[in-house]
């Protein structure tokens, strides 16, 4: 099966070469034929990377102990849904994985646009063939996936025990594909740029996948925080790591290009910053995989290190000059419109929206990258921080969020005051109520404050426009209320599934603001029968319990949990000691409330005196982050789903969607 | 405006929202840190050297073999009567400026602090720039045309169910 898989990406890597050759050649002579051939080639690279997949994970799945790559990251007794995750557990088969995402994304691609976009199409097979024969490369002249040792080993060495956990079988999956699908909006972008065919349709045809790609890449971060939180048994969840500001990083921009994407849309203005935003996240994508695999910068994620960074490095540069000479020679042709009739308009909050989104992206790369150039100006190792970047991105948060309000109901073109009164009086009341009340709650931190006024400010904005909608349709069609709400997010999915995603982003902000300022904590050796208290909470400590099977060994400590007085539960924190690699993790017990999270974690035991040390968090509003991520995913979808009269007119009349609609 | 709702329905919406927001910020629990402050700070303002990339505030490593001497010798610090700024400058001349966890305010770390405002001040600078002179080429159209505030949700709203009921007669 390794042979197989082996020559799959052999293969692959040829086929890709060709389908770049007869894409090219076929768009530069005008040939059908070629270009047909390129695009037949996409389809086939798709297959061979397909079965290369399929024959690790079976080479994974029958614990063939002579390939390396089974060897290192898998054992007969790991759980078969780990043994899954071990494809990508390690940094050939995290390759493997990436390339297959694309090329799974290359073949939809190819189907989606068999009738449409010819021109773009060769182009845009040439760009997606290009990132794939580059992952390819490697694994077939560098780090091969399928190689064989000169003997078996009687057993393997497992997976990493800190990937043995549900979060991380749902994580990296979540990020890579986040990561590969905005290769798609680059390869459409480009296919622009070369056609020069610089209108709207590479941005109505890569809509979905724009905000396709944002969907994954927040719920990869949101998924990395999560384990964070329940494996590393620090009470927080975000550390700012160099690998961390990697996956937020192309978030950011992302998220930059939706909201400066909707002006060109609508207003036919910044052509040039929206393929700007598009070549940046693609190549933020690529300078995360870079820091993952280099070791350039020292990072927890050292699992994925290799000496792959000066490819990855080289590659960046050629898709950064490729795409950037391009731009450069068609800027006579991006002019847009570029009128604005008042700073109190809508183009303008954007504007400043995508300053407040890049200037975090700009601060977190220069945060990640300063110990870098550190050493090389002086020649001294330093470390930066999470007190670096919390300090630095707080006030350019409050921004972001603060705009966020703005935004959705200031007018196009220009606001009146009357508008203004019409559209802010209660977002503005409600956010100085909610000040005062953080006020005379949170006393001195006025970060908080600020935080928790602008969080309510943009909270409301969004409430009005729900309930102001909704009463219209009540009023003009006798609708019950249910109905009316469903019936305008319907009518405007793109517009409510936006409002959707910034409640949650709003909820998200909230938990990260309380948890982050409110976190107490208190750690204490205990005997059995021992107490410790925090705020409401008392907790006793009742001693432990074992476990063991042929995988893992666990300690766990017994602790009961009153609130005010009151018995509320049983938690069970962890230790485990895993067989293979000998490594003990924490496995932290969490009480979770809407208001706060207890967080308990068994930081050492001592078996002859039976004494544990127990440390407890207790992080307030938390819960909110979570729920937060629930709701800009289901905002996101709400954006995404195609709505029945839009999939009519398209098929029926080739009109593009969204064309009856208010705003 | 028009009003579409009754005054009194909003009034109630609004001290619904407030007070559902201040049962929300009285949930915060009235704590204080248990751990000595000036403590908590210096092991904030540190890195573990495990390569954990924490603070040794943070890292909570089973038999970690960097936070926890580190944690015991800044208590034993603390309690000889040292001050956080003593304590600190202890051990970044001991382990040098990679143990601080951000990077100090000087010479050309000061660049670390400095260059991410410089660079959202100059974005800042070429936004308003922009923003002047698209204003100006804006302002010729504005004289010709009326503007349509269809942002008004209620006005959207309205236009969106008027195409409704159009629909349903139609």
């Amino acid at each position: 099966m390794s042979d197989i898989g082996r020559l799959a990406i052999v293969l692959g890597f040829i086929v890709a070469i060709w389908g770049i050759v007869a894409s090219v050649a076929g768009a530069l002579r005008r040939d059908d034929d070629l270009v047909a051939s390129g695009s037949h080639a996409a389809y086939a690279f798709s297959a061979l990377v397909g079965i290369a997949v399929a024959a690790l994970l079976y080479l994974l799945l029958t614990h063939d102990f002579n390939v390396e790559y089974v060897s290192a990251y898998s054992s007969s007794t790991l759980p078969v849904w780990y043994t899954i995750a071990a494809l990508w557990g390690g940094m050939k088969g995290s390759l493997l994985w990436w390339t297959f995402i694309l090329a799974v994304c290359n073949a939809i691609v190819q189907f989606q646009n068999r009738d449409k976009n010819r021109d773009a199409m060769p182009w845009v097979t040439a760009v997606l063939l290009m990132v794939g024969a580059f992952f390819l490369s490697l694994l077939v002249f560098i780090t091969n996936p399928f190689e064989r040792l000169s003997f078996t080993p009687a057993e393997g060495s497992d997976l990493n025990p800190l990937l043995q956990n549900y979060w991380m079988t749902i994580h990296p999956p979540s990020l890579y594909i986040g990561f590969v699908t905005t290769t798609v909006p680059f390869a459409f972008a480009i296919a622009a740029l070369a056609t020069g065919k610089l209108g709207d349709t590479w941005i109505r045809t890569t809509r979905r996948w724009a905000i396709f790609s944002w969907f994954f890449l927040t719920l990869g971060n949101l998924f990395g925080a999560a384990w964070a939180y329940v494996v590393l048994g620090w009470g927080g969840y975000w550390a700012w790591d160099p690998v961390e500001n990697a996956a937020f990083m192309p978030w950011l921009t992302a998220t930059a290009f939706l909201h400066s994407v909707t002006i060109q849309e609508k207003k036919d203005m910044l052509k040039v910053w929206n393929m700007v935003l598009v070549i940046l996240t693609f190549a933020l994508t690529i300078f995360g995989t870079f820091l993952t695999r280099s070791g350039v910068i020292s990072s927890v994620h050292s699992f994925t290190q290799s000496g792959l960074g000066p490819f990855f490095m080289g590659f960046l540069l050629a898709m950064l000059a490729l795409s950037l000479g391009l731009l450069v020679w068609r800027l006579p042709l991006l002019k847009s419109r570029n009128e604005l009739e008042s700073v109190f308009s809508r183009e303008a909050a954007f504007l400043l929206n995508n300053l407040a989104l890049v200037g975090i992206a700009f601060t977190v790369f220069w945060g990640t990258v300063f110990p870098v150039i550190s050493e090389w100006v002086r020649g001294v190792k330093i470390t930066v921080g999470p007190p670096f970047f919390n300090r630095v991105n707080a006030p350019l948060a409050l921004a972001l969020v603060f705009l966020m309000g703005v935004g959705p109901v200031i007018a196009w073109r220009r606001a009146s005051w009357q508008s203004l009164q019409r559209s802010f009086l209660w977002p503005v009341l409600v956010g100085l109520s909610v000040g005062a009340l953080a006020l005379a709650q949170a006393g001195g931190n006025y970060y908080a404050v600020v935080a928790f006024s602008f969080a309510a400010f943009a909270l409301t904005t969004v409430w009005t426009e729900f309930w102001r909608g909704m009463r219209v349709r009540q009023a003009m069609l006798g609708e019950k209320p249910w109905t009316a709400l469903s019936r305008l997010i319907g009518k405007n999915r793109r517009r409510y599934g936006g409002y959707i995603v910034h409640v949650g982003t709003a909820m998200v902000f909230v938990g990260i603001v309380a948890s982050s300022v409110f976190k107490v904590e208190v750690q204490k050796g205990l005997e059995p029968g021992g107490t410790v208290s925090i705020g409401r909470y008392t907790l006793r400590y009742d001693g432990v319990r074992t476990e063991s099977d042929a995988h893992v060994d666990k300690t766990l400590a017994q602790i009961a949990v009153s609130r005010d007085g009151e018995p509320i539960a049983t938690l069970e924190p962890e230790k485990r000691f895993y067989k293979k690699p000998k490594q003990p993790t924490t496995e932290v017990a969490i009480w979770s409330t809407l208001g706060a999270d207890l967080y308990v974690v068994l930081g050492s035991y001592d078996p002859p005196t039976k004494s544990a040390v127990i440390q407890v968090f207790v992080n307030p509003l938390i819960s909110w982050m979570w729920i937060g991520g629930v709701v800009m995913a289901l905002g996101t979808a709400v954006c995404m789903w195609p709505s029945w009269s839009e999939q009519m007119s398209t098929v029926a009349a080739g009109v593009p969607s969204g064309t009856r609609t208010a705003s | 405006m028009n009003r579409t709702f009754p005054r009194s329905r909003s009034r109630r919406e609004f001290l619904g929202t407030v007070l559902g927001t201040a049962a929300v910020v009285s949930a915060f629990p009235a704590l204080a840190a248990e751990t000595p402050a000036s403590q908590v700070a210096i092991e904030s303002g540190l890195t573990c050297q495990c390569g954990c990339g924490l603070t040794v505030h943070s890292c909570n490593h089973l038999n970690c073999g960097s936070g926890i001497p580190l944690k015991k010798e800044i208590a034993e610090r603390i309690a000889l009567g040292g001050s956080e700024e003593e304590i600190v400058g202890y051990f970044q001349t001991k382990y040098g400026e990679k143990i601080l966890s951000s990077p100090t305010t000087t010479g050309f770390n000061l660049a670390a602090w400095t260059v991410p405002f410089i660079a959202i001040g100059l974005g800042g600078g070429l936004v308003g720039w922009v923003l002047t002179r698209w204003r100006r080429s804006g302002a010729a159209a504005a004289a010709d045309a009326q503007v349509a505030d269809v942002e008004d949700p209620t006005r959207r709203a309205r236009i969106e169910a008027a195409l409704d009921d159009w629909d349903k007669r139609s």
